[in-house]
């Protein structure tokens, strides 16, 4: 098993994908997202599970 | 002397009274006032005045049409000076769509997805792709056409300007919105895609890729999305046919061993036949004890072997059968789930939108299939990525899977585990009262299931004898503008309901209109859809008939976006902040909802309230309300409207509060619905948490359901769950590299991860 020497650095440019929830659907990156959905899904928070908040 | 004019693009011509006279003389012939000689005059007039005018200069076309209208009005035709402003003002529209029409063009030509918002309108179209950028192109033309040729003035105002958002609108004359596919009775019998025939499937295996087929061509036919609403009893039949098969040939295969022979493959398949037709039944996962009986029996006569012998065969096959069926089950569901991730359709610009529902069937074929696309979605796509098609519906229902002791109580229980890593399923709540009333046990296709994003068929207006969710859907949808509603009354709650119906009106105006055209469809135009009697009745027309009655088994759905803002427009808080504006929210949709029913009782056809899914409109309505209105606190200060009845996503709140206060409009907005909850990543994966929050939603009569959390992957290392800055795995951050060594370490530490990239 060997690195391929093209790929000394692994990783370099690559970001992390993050799937999050649009209009009951999945999306795999926030990059095709409009403008819109992704203020929206910037702002979202965290509901708590304490019966009164 | 006027001897020259100047056209619109800058062009010098040689003026020709002749043809101001002409454009006067269509005027009066198409308002009935005036004949040619009156042209004539009036036509020397214009002239006279822009001599007066335009000594040195040549006049513009603008300046000639100004005095066109004005000696038309002098002259006393001002019915031809009507037409002539009319016609003035349509040419100018038809001049500006062209024009527009061609910078959207440039637009999807020459500018990256990455910086072009229009581009990333629907989130599953790569614009960046050939034929996704097509498909844009195409879409433009016909958005123009459309609002140019088919819209009344009145509905293409409200549409233009933001008072209402008519969706799917490049398709508006050339399909409906989405079905709810009934897979067994397009399997029953076989099917033809439109390029080929394919007989009748007899495996589980080929019935979940023709179910990925079904799909995908039935997705061709519509602009939604595509859902089966009874995965589980589907593929169940599938199961039941591939173990059959197995216990035949694994009992073949232990009595060759046992005593020492071979080819007994006519003969045990003989037994079988004979034990099928004295019992009526065949083998299953669990067989019945009069089949198996028979089964043995046929062994002692055929091979004088004794009783207990025969059993002891019959039960090893059985047990071998058993884990045929499952294996080829899983592969079968992985199969599906990896197909409806990456196969194509419109011209291979989009992945189909798929959903399936499943959790009620508590036969043993039913339960292995519902395990095995539980597992399958829990083990992720070939890199361990989530999948995104097709969104999974769990159906939750007492006495079958909620409570512990219902017979599916465990698959439940599995499918919290799995949607708390995979986001996936989502819930629907067969015992919230609005669906309760339609559900008769022992018919599945009483079961409300649901189109992914959020639509539902149940009711049916025009047969209630057939309140079913098979072989139905919606046929289109128009969201009115709330916020705006409420802006312009200036917190006057009756100009507000005035205006809102008003704008119910219009709205029910438009979907008619648009039914008319979609009415006068046939079969040859669904080639699947109708042609194989996916929608309902479409299987008794005739090739001459329109689709106008079978249609009506469809909704025309009302929606809206923004309710939050508009009882803060009203106001001055929403219904996340006090139960009086709670009440407040439920009267306004309430009043909604009792328009569309009162619609549909006058017209005997389904028009439905809708939640909207607003994806492109959240933003495009609230940038033009910016423009109009400036950034009004509460209201129009962000870059989004709040999606239907929503508590505002930015808002502080408990689950339970979330669930309790968004739960009473699941009931009023029968088209569709959905709410959303969002869990940091550790309560989320503390399952007990997660089912918890499931009953929650069961138990305040949600509707449908999900829940959101963090689900990050790490492409490089493969890490999939909850990222922040640095990968928990391998320690980088977002666009750092993994040093080699560290590489290595990781790929021996993790052996089952998927290729790292790179590494050979």
């Amino acid at each position: 098993m060997t690195v391929k020497s093209k790929s000394e650095k692994l990783g370099q440019g690559v970001g992390f994908e993050r799937i999050r929830r649009i209009t009951g659907y999945l999306v795999g990156t926030m990059d095709k997202w409009n403008d819109a959905k992704r203020a929206e899904e910037r702002d979202r928070v965290k509901h708590s599970m304490n019966s009164h908040a | 002397m006027i001897t020259s004019i100047i056209k619109r693009d800058g062009r010098v011509v040689l003026f020709d009274q002749h043809k101001i006279a002409a454009a006067i003389l269509r005027s009066m012939e198409a308002a009935q006032d005036g004949d040619a000689s009156d042209a004539a005059r009036v036509a020397n007039d214009v002239q006279r005045e822009l001599e007066a005018h335009f000594s040195a200069e040549a006049p513009n076309i603008e300046a000639i049409q100004d005095a066109v209208e004005r000696q038309l009005m002098n002259h006393g035709f001002s019915a031809a000076a009507k037409a002539y402003i009319l016609y003035r003002a349509n040419r100018t529209r038809a001049r500006e769509a062209n024009t527009s029409l061609m910078k959207t063009i440039d637009e999807i030509t020459n500018t990256d997805a990455r910086i072009s918002d229009m581009k990333r309108d629907n989130a599953n179209i790569d614009g960046n792709t050939a034929m996704g950028a097509m498909l844009q192109i195409g879409a433009a033309g016909a958005k123009a056409y459309n609002e140019m040729y088919l819209l009344r003035p009145e509905h293409a105002k409200a549409y233009r300007e933001g008072d209402i958002h008519i969706h799917d609108f490049d398709f508006y004359s050339l399909t409906t919105t989405c079905c709810q596919i009934d897979i067994l009775k397009l399997f029953h019998g076989g099917f033809s895609t439109g390029h080929g025939y394919l007989r009748e499937p007899k495996s589980i295996q080929s019935y979940a890729a023709l179910a990925a087929i079904a799909i995908q061509s039935n997705q061709n036919d519509q602009h939604g999305g595509q859902s089966i609403p009874n995965f589980d009893y589907g593929m169940a039949e599938g199961v039941a046919k591939t173990y059959r098969k197995a216990f035949t040939r694994r009992l073949r295969d232990a009595l060759e061993d046992y005593l020492d022979l071979t080819d007994e493959d006519a003969a045990v398949t003989a037994i079988i036949t004979q034990a099928e037709e004295m019992t009526g039944e065949t083998a299953r996962l669990e067989s019945s004890e009069s089949y198996l009986s028979a089964v043995a029996l046929g062994l002692c006569q055929k091979y004088h072997m004794d009783k207990e012998k025969a059993w002891k065969l019959i039960t090893r096959a059985s047990t071998r059968a058993y884990a045929k069926a499952d294996r080829d089950t899983k592969q079968a569901m992985e199969g599906f789930v990896h197909n409806l991730n990456t196969m194509h359709s419109r011209a291979g610009a989009q992945t189909p939108f798929s959903s399936i529902n499943y959790g009620t069937d508590t036969s043993p074929e039913g339960r292995m299939v519902i395990r095995n696309i539980l597992l399958a979605l829990d083990a992720g796509l070939g890199h361990g990525e989530t999948c995104i098609f097709p969104i999974h519906i769990f159906k939750v229902k007492e006495g079958v899977n909620y409570n512990e002791g219902d017979p599916n109580y465990d698959l439940f229980r599995l499918s919290c585990k799995v949607s708390a890593k995979r986001l996936f399923p989502n819930y629907t709540f067969l015992d919230s009262p609005f669906n309760l009333q339609y559900y008769v046990p022992g018919h599945p296709e009483t079961e409300v299931a649901t189109m992914g994003c959020r639509t539902r068929v149940m009711a049916n207006v025009y047969d209630p004898t057939r309140q079913i969710a098979y072989s139905r859907g919606n046929l289109s949808f128009t969201s009115i503008n709330l916020p705006r509603l409420a802006i312009e009354s200036g917190g006057d709650e009756k100009k507000f309901y005035d205006s809102l119906e008003n704008m119910l009106e219009l709205v029910a105006q438009q979907l008619l209109d648009r039914f008319e055209i979609q009415a006068n469809k046939h079969i040859y135009n669904y080639p699947f859809l109708m042609g194989q009697g996916i929608w309902l009745d479409s299987d008794k027309l005739s090739l001459q008939d329109d689709l106008r009655e079978v249609l009506k088994h469809g909704t025309l759905s009302i929606g809206f976006i923004g309710l939050a803002e508009t009882l803060t427009a009203l106001y001055g808080h929403h219904h996340g902040e006090s139960e009086d504006m709670q009440k407040k929210g439920l009267e306004i949709i309430g009043f909604m909802r009792s328009f569309c029913d009162r619609i549909s009782q006058e017209h005997k056809m389904n028009f439905t309230l809708l939640a909207t899914p607003a994806e492109g409109l959240s933003g495009r309505f609230i940038r033009l309300d910016q423009k109009r209105y400036g950034k009004l606190p509460g209201i129009t200060d962000r870059e989004y409207y709040t999606n239907s009845f929503h508590i505002p996503v930015w808002f502080p709140i408990s689950v339970y509060d979330k669930i309790r206060l968004e739960a009473p409009y699941h009931a009023l907005c029968n088209a569709g619905h959905i709410s959303y909850v969002e869990l940091d990543g550790d309560t989320a994966r503390n399952v007990e948490a997660f089912e918890a929050v499931v009953r929650c939603m069961h138990d305040f009569g949600i509707g449908y359901g999900s829940i959101n959390h963090p689900v990050d992957r790490d492409p490089i290392c493969g890490y999939v769950g909850i990222i922040g800055d640095v990968c928990p795995r391998c320690g980088r951050r977002e666009g750092e590299e993994v040093p080699p060594e560290r590489v290595e370490e990781l790929k021996r530490k993790y052996p089952q991860m998927p290729a790292f990239q790179g590494i050979e």
